[in-house]
């Protein structure tokens, strides 16, 4: 139970040690920042975290987002900046005073003890009399439901087994913050689904304050109270789930989040007098009153845009004249929804499209090579600037 | 089909030729050792004669070699045995405990200078005893190792480096996370030492350990050089005394003592052998 505070934060990994410090493996595409000092793994990130409130760092691999975690933890030292957990500074704190648990991809259970011992370390650690450590133990043993297992071994654990005691050994002893880095992606897809319901339901149970790393864009919507963006060491935005799928800073972001991925056509935003309209491919969209006045608001002016709409916000149902066509190339049958991959205006443009209406009534299929006309409202488009991939209307 | 057959019948070939080999191997290494038992019991006359037959009613000499050879001369042999596992006991303990830490060290700090250190050990290595057993002796009289209670620290230096070659290589092995999750837990450096490194690190500890016991168990020449002869003798030394001044040698007590020296060595090996597993880290991560 504490806010986290992190204030300017940086981390250079000087040149010469980057290839080993550098965690996480594949990481091989970054365009990480290069100064004169090293490479900047994570550049200013400023963000208040409240007390019990539930953050997750999401970007690709190699953005900084474990790098962060790990000077939370205090496995990486503070290049820059100011850490404050509680209130108190923490730049130089040891791990173990600064009152955290984490929670490791790889489980880091301890191998030689068993599932108990494993729980009972850290309290042993603190020196808590033994009645105390018992009924610690049992009690997180319950919720995550490993009672019959405390006395068996790690290794004669199955993978979600090991991920519910390296949870529970980060719960036992009620940390302030708890870290959990990646936690889900050593587990199959069905298991995962699990895991992450109870995440949800253990963050009912316990009262602390939650920031959780991953690299996937679902368990970051579903967990979150709040999502950092992550990319190249750099913050793209800070938001709920529903303002950075509504409201996608940047380019980036409107791609990363959202599945499938946010369509994207080249296309013209005209501005007449104070009003504004898109053209793309021979029609003209109109941007709601909203849009316009956040447009004006900036005084953007007439420019080459990149137009991003949601799959599920394109309609088949196009009205006469306000069409744009395109070649079905893949259908995906997905049971409630159909995913239509069509190439239009020489993009990919993937449409959903669901099998049955309200009433039940089926839609007929699509074939391949088909020519189907879409077209798509000013309510829920999104212009980025050509020139930074910034949303023109923030 | 034929072909399968016949890669069957060719395959069986291969096993029976390959099973030969090794038994033929097999009774290379064992002879020795059947040689030694069976002569500790056969009277010292018909040991050159009659070496690997079987002791008969004529030539079976029942305990007496075993007899004559703890009490020959004016040494006791208990003491021998004493100095030797005394010896044995705290240079194995002083190699296996300053050693993983020492690996420890250099196989999570990635600096210049545990580079050096490592590079150093792996070189001692290749640096044959014999081309710095006099420097060694002069040195150790000179800084009092030469008595049974501080020769363990020159054992120590000559085992560190097989040690620590082979205890880097495990503590590589080992994620990092474990630490880690250990420093958050709340442990210091010596503690996740001790708590969590070192327990992990038991088979090496035992493949170390036995190592270093056959070693200096049967080592001869340090001793012989480092140690005051006429006060200390290991069992090798008692055993070379058993030679008398006119080149005449008692074969038969010398079997017997040789029989009892490898005796503790053998049974500390079979008693270790089941903790020799590997990954034991196997379990901690991933899955």
């Amino acid at each position: 139970m504490a806010e986290v505070s992190l204030k300017h934060i940086r981390k250079v990994y000087p040149n010469t040690e980057k290839k080993r410090t550098i965690r996480g493996g594949s990481e091989k595409q970054h365009n990480l920042l290069v100064t004169d000092e090293g490479v900047l793994a994570v550049q200013d990130f400023n963000l208040e975290i409240a007390d019990r409130e539930f953050v997750v760092l999401v970007g690709p691999s190699g953005c900084g987002k474990s790098t962060t975690l790990r000077m939370v933890a205090g496995l990486e030292d503070i290049s820059g900046g100011e850490l404050r957990i509680g209130g108190k500074l923490m730049n130089d704190v040891a791990p173990k005073d600064r009152d955290i648990a984490m929670v490791f991809q790889s489980y880091a259970l301890y191998p030689h003890m068993t599932v108990r011992d494993n729980l009972a370390f850290p309290l042993k650690l603190r020196k808590l009399p033994q009645d105390e450590i018992d009924a610690k133990v049992n009690e997180a043993a319950e919720i995550l439901g490993i009672t019959e297992y405390l006395d068996r071994k790690p290794k004669a654990l199955s993978g979600g087994q090991r991920q519910r005691v390296a949870i529970g050994r980060a719960i036992v002893r009620e940390p302030k913050v708890l870290l959990m880095d990646e936690p889900l992606s050593n587990l199959d897809a069905k298991l995962r689904n699990q895991m992450r319901a109870e995440i949800i339901k253990l963050r009912q149970r316990i009262d602390t304050t939650f920031i959780y790393v991953t690299h996937d864009q679902t368990e970051a919507m579903t967990l979150g109270d709040r999502i950092v963006i992550m990319k190249d060491g750099v913050v793209q935005q800070v938001g709920t789930p529903q303002e950075v799928f509504d409201h996608p800073a940047n380019l980036f972001v409107s791609g990363f989040i959202g599945v499938p991925q946010m369509n994207y056509f080249d296309a013209e935003l005209v501005r007449t007098d104070d009003e504004y309209e898109v053209r793309v491919g021979g029609i003209a969209v109109v941007p709601n009153a909203e849009k316009q006045a956040r447009l004006l608001s900036h005084d953007v002016q007439s420019q080459p845009i990149m137009l991003g709409i949601r799959p599920e916000h394109v309609s088949l149902l196009g009205e006469t004249g306000q069409t744009l066509h395109g070649t079905v190339e893949v259908s995906e049958m997905m049971g409630s929804s159909v995913h239509l991959h069509l190439v239009s205006l020489g993009q990919d443009v993937i449409v959903i499209v669901q099998t049955t209406d309200i009433m039940g009534a089926r839609k007929e299929g699509f074939s391949i090579a088909q020519d189907v006309a879409f077209t798509f409202g000013g309510d829920l488009i999104h212009m980025f600037s050509k020139a930074d991939e910034r949303n023109l209307e923030y | 089909m034929m072909n399968k057959e016949q890669t069957l019948a060719a395959e069986q070939r291969r096993k029976t030729i390959l099973s030969a080999v090794l038994a033929v191997i097999c009774v290379i290494y064992v002879l020795p050792v059947v040689a030694v038992v069976i002569n500790s019991f056969k009277q010292n006359t018909f040991v050159k004669t009659e070496t690997f037959a079987l002791p008969t009613e004529q030539s079976y000499a029942g305990f007496d070699n075993f007899i004559t050879g703890m009490t020959f001369g004016n040494y006791p042999f208990a003491s021998s045995v004493l100095y030797s596992t005394v010896i044995t006991i705290l240079s194995t303990a002083l190699i296996l405990i300053f050693c993983s830490m020492a690996a420890w060290y250099i196989a999570r700090v990635s600096s210049k200078f545990c580079k050096i250190i490592y590079y150093l050990c792996v070189f001692s290595m290749v640096v044959p005893f014999q081309m710095v057993m006099f420097t060694l002796s002069k040195t150790a009289d000179a800084l009092k190792l030469n008595t049974p209670w501080t020769i363990p620290i020159v054992y120590l230096g000559f085992g560190a480096g097989l040690a620590i070659f082979m205890f880097v290589g495990f503590v590589k092995s080992i994620p990092l996370e474990i630490e880690e999750a250990a420093a958050i837990d709340g442990c210091g450096p010596v503690r996740t030492f001790f708590s969590v490194v070192l327990p992990m690190l038991k088979p090496t500890l035992i493949s170390v350990g036995i190592l270093e016991i056959m070693w200096v168990w049967n080592d001869y020449l340090l001793p012989v050089l480092v140690l005051d002869i006429n006060q200390y003798r290991t069992i090798p030394i008692h055993i070379q005394y058993l030679k008398g001044s006119y080149g005449t040698v008692d074969l038969g007590a010398t079997m017997a003592l040789i029989l009892l020296s490898i005796i503790p060595v053998i049974a500390f090996y079979l008693a270790a052998q089941k903790h020799i597993i590997k990954g034991v880290a196997a379990g901690a991560v991933k899955g």
